[in-house]
């Protein structure tokens, strides 16, 4: 394909969007054998990542199993290319339900498009022998779909695509004979068509929706109205759904011990995804150093793939680094937040630190001196605490965070509106290693989730890290303003740490559909909080936090954050 | 005294200069009163036929105490192998041989947490690592050799190492070194074959209290008879190695189309060795090419002539078809043992101007030196060893005799006895006292403990 096809359809095309149970991956890799080595070499996370975010472009060939129903492929365009797009002719208007499909779990998600320039869509009913489930129009994303503007002749700009997400939060059962689709504008018009729903897994739906989410089009600033999307609710059905998954996936965990299970200081838990080198680096750069031996790791692992080797990497490093250690194996990816509670839940110590995998000791003697703090501080200064976390470079990364906000437009049809985004930002990035007004300790508006050392009876007082984030961001800035919000802020203490960030994990396009979730959520949640006197780098509920000198008179409200 | 020696491959099913100086020292351990040797050579799947099923480890065609360590799902970017089975086969060899000195020759296809695993086996155990090249320094074969732009390396750091590796990010390296260096606490002494070598590694971050510098040393090939020396012109040069790119041996046939084409041809090379299939595609395709228009042209009109591999006991015939011995490397060699086989055979060596072909040949007196990797410079010196009258005769009477397996091994036992004789930094001949338990070493990672 040239490249100005591919970039027309780059901008135009609705993207594809399946389950990837219905892709054929052997068949792909052995197709493509560049692909194939790709993923040898762990450049492409797989062959189905690599079809829907680039082989759809290239127009790569594909081969689909037998589970994958037909008509929603013809209906999405995939097994017949360059057909006009389907909807009669005939009808009283064009619409089509392109994909619909459903999980054991609950979940319901529908889309496609309709010619709706005249008179606006109202509600799609569907309607199974079994059940019945409307979406009203306030359910629907509405997205920008330059292919149908294009089969319509369209002149005026208008997002004649739709999708819609239920966590209806009972088993759906599934006909195979179909169900009725009834879409109905509000004129009273409607078109009916028989859609057989696709079944597939509550894990497999929530990533193709977050997928879906993270490629749709919108008119205007796009992250800003993709975020202002997730207000009409379909963030907080999807953010509902990834944590009933979550939840489901930790009880399914599986867990195993390595080294006894004797009262220790502190309890590392690490989340792991993706990678499992990190195990024995983390196992060799923490171990044998002052203070090391009263701590332990819990690593908990959201990458079912890496199982079986993050068990045998687990176990050589107990035979070699001789530290203490438990394995939790997650049946599917629960996320930052519902991994690490999982992991604290195992942890045996009063004391459990969230840190990431690419985090190192830059201090050597950085476990004596946590063990020291914790000793030797007042409780409200080391309930929760963060460290100066240090680039490769050996520069600054940050000193805690603080919270900005971005004012974007969005583009309704008749007018433009102000959308507030919260920003999360970082002291000192970047800053040279020595840079004290940023490294001394002091409360901070919030501390990363790199590395976050905190109270255990206080880390469960606060309910550990939300679960409703999806995957992992914001956690760590929900937890510390939690903890603000009962009257602790947290600290952050000079125990210096390497963070080779980015190095951590692989991200998915699913993940960047959940990061705009987390975006919008975080900002429905705290935005009022962080107006109330929590704005900027020197906020003045936290007098000082910027590092900038502290009046003496203020020296009272340290601590007590309120 | 049990010495437990572990290298990479055995000499017998994959040559290379560790293997055969670990055999060699492995030899002359066996032959000392008051030591009990026991060889363990790791090799990789590509031996299929060794390994045997359900083994991690075994011995080694009958030989008492030579033992193969069957390495499997090894990892050569962090030099670890996944398979726990291994580590507990390592651990329970430990236990039986119950070795006082663990002498380590290499970390390829043992993993580098193996050394680690040694010390918390045996806590007590010396740990001595006898660094063969920069494989702890480089990631790029351990030879400080860039990638980019195929110029010598001083120092690495995560932005240079991640210049030689395009697809990864300075962080992989960064992390590299502090997983090298973290294994390397674990070791009470290494070794090194040059001394110039210390000084890569103490810049590296290498405490040089922990260096010291026994030569190698091999048995002499020559069975008791030097070669006579040649008679009459002294036009006849050997290349002896590797047919890689860092053997240098593309430097040698530019020097020899540079005479050419100035219409010098009164000499004759003969290249000596194998493995043209591991050089770079360009180099094989660039050494192919010259061999097919070499031995087209008319007998009396070639100059080149590619004889093939050859076994130690074919360096008596193959040293005596030469009057030179040629060691055009480009990068720095450790030791380069085809100096001391040319040596042996009174053969003075014309080699690169650096690392160890510098610290051994002395130019002008026993040998000839030319800048490293210039092909103008070594046909100027080739041309200066065919005319030169009394040159040969003066290089050749200055050549002393290469270190006998004797000098290693007397240096080697020095260290495992933390004898008074060694000192750090230097070649094992003097007074310093090392202590004798084991300490925990951090001053080469990159924040001190405070």
């Amino acid at each position: 394909m040239n490249d100005s096809s591919e970039d027309s359809k780059r901008n135009g095309a609705s993207p594809p969007v399946f389950p990837p149970s219905w892709f054929d991956e052997e068949a792909y890799l052995l197709t493509h054998e560049d692909v194939a080595a790709g993923v040898a070499c762990g450049a492409i996370h797989s062959g189905y990542e690599h079809y829907v975010t680039q082989g759809w472009l290239e127009n790569r060939s594909v081969v689909f199993s037998r589970q994958a129903p037909h008509d929603q492929l013809y209906r999405w365009g995939v097994v017949e290319k360059d057909q006009p797009l389907p909807g009669a002719q005939g009808a009283k208007f064009r619409c089509n339900i392109e994909l619909a499909v459903a999980s054991g779990g609950g979940g319901l998600f529908v889309s496609g498009w309709i010619d709706d320039l005249e008179s606006p869509l109202d509600t799609i009913r569907i309607v199974n022998s079994n059940w019945m489930f409307i979406f009203s129009v306030s359910d629907l994303v509405r997205v920008r779909r330059a292919d149908v503007e294009k089969e319509l002749g369209a002149s005026h700009q208008h997002s004649y695509g739709f999708f819609g997400f239920c966590n209806t939060g009972d088993p759906l059962v599934v006909e195979s004979v179909g169900c009725s689709f009834n879409i109905q504008r509000q004129d009273g018009s409607a078109e009916q068509t028989n859609v057989n729903i696709g079944r597939i897994g509550d894990v497999e739906l929530r990533d193709l929706v977050l997928n879906y989410f993270a490629q749709a089009g919108f008119y205007g600033n796009r992250q800003v109205e993709a975020i202002r999307a997730c207000g009409s609710g379909f963030g907080a059905q999807i953010a509902g759904f990834n944590r009933d998954v979550s939840r489901r996936l930790v009880r399914g965990a599986y867990t195993r011990n390595f080294g006894g299970t004797r009262p220790l200081r502190g309890s590392l838990m690490v989340c792991l995804y993706g990678k499992a080198e990190f195990v024995f680096l983390q196992n060799a750069l923490f171990s044998g150093r002052p203070g090391f031996q009263d701590y332990e790791i819990i690593w908990v692992s959201n990458s079912p793939d890496l199982s079986e080797r993050l068990l045998a990497e687990i176990e050589i490093a107990h035979s070699v680094y001789g530290v203490p250690q438990t394995a939790v194996l997650l049946p599917g990816n629960a996320g930052f937040g519902a991994a690490n509670n999982a992991a604290a839940s195992f942890a045996h110590s009063d004391r459990v630190i969230a840190i990431n995998p690419d985090v190192f000791p830059k201090d050597l003697a950085w476990a004596r001196k946590h063990t020291d703090l914790v000793d030797g501080l007042p409780a409200e200064q080391t309930r929760l605490f963060g460290a100066p976390l240090y680039y490769d470079d050996g520069s600054l990364m940050h000193g805690g965070m603080y919270f900005e906000f971005d004012t974007g437009v969005s583009l309704k049809a008749d007018s433009v509106e102000d959308c507030r985004l919260v920003r999360v930002e970082h002291y000192g990035k970047g800053a040279p290693a020595a840079s004290q007004r940023f490294t001394r300790p002091r409360p901070v508006p919030a501390v990363t989730g790199a590395f976050i050392s905190c109270d255990r009876a206080w880390y469960e007082k606060l309910g550990g890290f939300s679960e409703d984030y999806i995957f992992g961001n914001y956690e760590d800035a929900d937890l510390c303003l939690k903890s603000l919000q009962q009257g602790t802020p947290s600290w952050l203490h000079d125990l210096r740490l390497w963070h080779l960030e980015g190095k951590g994990s692989t991200r998915l396009p699913a993940h960047e559909g959940g990061w705009l979730v987390n975006r919008w959520l975080f900002a429905d949640r705290w935005a009022k909080e962080i107006d109330h006197g929590l704005l900027g780098p020197n906020p003045t509920r936290l007098p000082g936090a910027g590092g900038e000198a502290v009046p003496s008179s203020s020296e009272d409200t340290a601590g007590t954050g309120n | 005294m049990r010495v437990l020696l572990i290298g990479v491959f055995h000499p017998e099913i994959v040559r290379g200069g560790a293997q055969q100086v670990c055999y060699e020292l492995f030899e002359a351990l066996q032959a000392t009163p008051g030591i009990e040797p026991t060889l363990l050579a790791a090799i990789d799947p590509s031996c299929e036929s060794l390994y045997k099923s359900g083994a991690r480890i075994t011995g080694f065609d009958g030989r008492p105490n030579e033992f193969l360590y069957l390495s499997r799902e090894y990892d050569y970017w962090w030099h670890k192998s996944g398979n726990r089975l291994l580590h507990e086969s390592f651990v329970e060899f430990l236990q039986l041989v119950q070795p006082e000195v663990v002498h380590f020759h290499h970390f390829m296809l043992l993993g580098l947490d193996l050394l680690t695993l040694t010390r918390r086996t045996l806590p007590n155990v010396r740990i001595v690592f006898t660094l063969h090249e920069f494989l702890g320094i480089c990631a790029a074969d351990g030879h400080m050799l860039r990638r980019n732009d195929r110029s010598l390396c001083r120092h690495a750091s995560q932005v240079r190492c991640s210049q030689c590796f395009p697809g990864r990010r300075p962080e992989e390296f960064f992390m590299r070194e502090m997983w090298v260096k973290r294994h390397f606490e674990a070791v009470d002494v290494f070794t090194t074959p040059s001394r110039f070598m210390i000084e890569h590694y103490v810049d590296w971050g290498l405490e040089r209290d922990r260096i010291v510098h026994v030569t190698n040393g091999q048995r002499d090939y020559t069975g008791g008879h030097r070669l006579p020396a040649s008679r009459g012109r002294h036009n006849r040069f050997g290349f002896f190695g590797q047919l890689v790119d860092d053997k240098g041996v593309w430097v040698l046939i530019e020097a020899v189309r540079q005479l050419r084409s100035e219409g010098f041809t009164d000499f004759v090379v003969e290249i000596n060795g194998g493995n043209l299939q591991y050089a770079s595609e360009a180099r094989r395709a660039e050494i192919e090419a010259f061999q097919k228009e070499e031995e087209a042209l008319p007998f009396e009109e070639r100059r080149v002539f590619f004889l093939g591999s050859y076994a130690v006991d074919q360096l008596r015939q193959r040293m005596g078809r030469v009057d030179w011995c040629v060691v055009p490397s480009v990068w720095y060699e450790t030791f380069a043992l085809v100096i001391s086989e040319a040596w042996m055979f009174g053969r003075p060596v014309i080699g690169s101007d650096v690392g160890a072909m510098a610290e051994r040949i002395h130019h002008d007196k026993d040998g000839l030196l030319f800048g490293v990797g210039d092909s103008r410079a070594l046909a100027e010196t080739i041309r200066r060893a065919c005319t030169e009258k009394g040159l040969w005769e003066r290089l050749s009477g200055g050549i002393q005799a290469p270190p006998p397996r004797e000098a290693m091994l007397e240096g080697m036992l020095d260290v495992y006895r933390d004898s008074a004789s060694v000192q750090p930094g230097s070649t094992a001949v003097s007074s310093a006292v090392r202590p004798r338990s084991h300490r925990p070493r951090t001053a080469a990672m990159p924040e001190e403990a405070k």
